[in-house]
């Protein structure tokens, strides 16, 4: 077998598992997609007439690129934004000095890195990486109890959310933020605490 | 890319295996890939007048199915132990269960690769995307992706074609 065969023989593998889901099964779930996109498209737009979105410049989002080619709005402006525009990730400084982080797509790590450092939590992010953190990294020893402090639980979310409270981040600590997959299931975030440095969290 | 949108049961009908395929090598649960595809395809879907017209509609169905992964996170496994890559490999999980005809040598040498490798493996060789589509959709440089698949060749190699290599020493 020589490099092309091998190959080949590889290539062949993906037509060999059927995919049992019927058509049908599938546009009936697209349905209560888009029943539920309309939903939440109304109720933005509710919610923007009736002077809901507080204009507070403090508040507002910094977000990652649009999934999608935008035609509407900037990005981090509070306006009614159609679900099928979601940006990547969304980061809010939020009132108690928290700072809130909204992942929709594991997409544009350093940009996400570098809003996470504006918003004055020292950060490392990395996605789709084989390590947690870049080598240049070091872990720093955390407890549980340590770590619930920084990280915040966020009840009842509706997407993926994790509130981070720099306050409470040990001297010499920083974040760092990445995916994990294994191999009997799924890709999720994971977050923890490295030791700071201009190299890993830029501080 | 096409000027006409092609029919969405067609292009699930012709997708929908390679698409599955592709997470699989990625997620290595057979029941959690097809679950992941059937609800990016859905989305593919719902949003067809857009997705229709996307210059790689698989790729957005798998991009698409990954991204559905990080939902599972809300259950608030912040850390995720990661098990030895190759245990999947010798498992039933990965070698397409019931009705699947994968040769398991290859699933396992597959699976053995790392995440990034055959992340790769799965956008080059299964949805036969180009080096530059590859790299903008796993945010990476055309020249990595290059190195990660040129890694994941010759791992296959090693793994499947053990006296070639022997000879070339």
């Amino acid at each position: 077998m020589n490099d092309s065969e091998l190959l080949t023989a590889v290539r062949e593998q993906r037509n060999k598992i059927p995919m049992t889901v019927p058509v049908a099964q599938v546009i009936s779930r697209g349905r209560a997609v888009r029943a539920r996109r309309r939903i939440a498209g109304l109720a933005a737009a509710l919610a923007a007439a009736a002077g809901v979105a507080v204009a507070v410049t403090a508040l507002l989002p910094a977000t990652g690129p649009a999934t999608r080619p935008a035609a509407g709005p900037a990005a981090g402006r509070p306006a009614v934004r159609a679900p099928a525009r979601l940006a990547a990730w969304t980061v809010v400084k939020q009132p108690g000095g928290t700072v809130s982080v909204t992942i929709h797509e594991l997409y544009y790590p350093a940009g996400l890195q570098r809003t996470l450092r504006a918003a004055g939590v020292p950060a490392s992010v990395t996605f789709y990486a084989s390590r947690r953190y870049p080598s240049w990294c070091r872990a720093y020893p955390a407890s549980r109890a340590m770590l619930s402090k920084v990280f915040l639980p966020h009840p009842g979310a509706a997407t993926t959310v994790i509130v981070i409270r720099p306050s409470a981040l040990p001297a010499g600590a920083g974040v760092y933020l990445n995916d994990t997959s294994n191999p009997y299931g799924y890709v999720g975030l994971s977050a923890g605490l490295v030791r700071a440095s201009m190299r890993c969290t830029g501080s | 890319m096409g000027t006409q949108r092609p029919d969405f049961a067609e292009f699930y009908r012709a997708a929908k295996d390679e698409c599955l395929f592709t997470v699989l090598i990625s997620v290595g649960d057979r029941d959690a890939a097809q679950e992941l595809v059937a609800e990016a395809f859905a989305r593919a879907w719902a949003s067809w007048r857009t997705v229709g017209e996307h210059p790689a509609p698989r790729a957005w169905v798998v991009r698409t199915a990954l991204n559905v992964n990080i939902s599972w996170w809300r259950r608030r496994r912040r850390e995720v132990p990661v098990p030895d890559p190759g245990l999947v490999a010798d498992g039933s999980a990965a070698d397409g269960g019931a009705g699947g005809s994968v040769d398991p040598p290859i699933m396992a040498a597959l699976m053995r690769l790392p995440l990034r490798q055959r992340q790769v493996v799965a956008l080059r060789l299964f949805l036969d995307l180009d080096t530059d589509h590859t790299a903008a959709m796993l945010g990476i440089a055309p020249g990595t992706v290059q190195a990660h698949l040129g890694r994941a060749i010759a791992a296959l190699r090693h793994a499947l074609m053990p006296e070639r290599q022997q000879e070339s020493r």
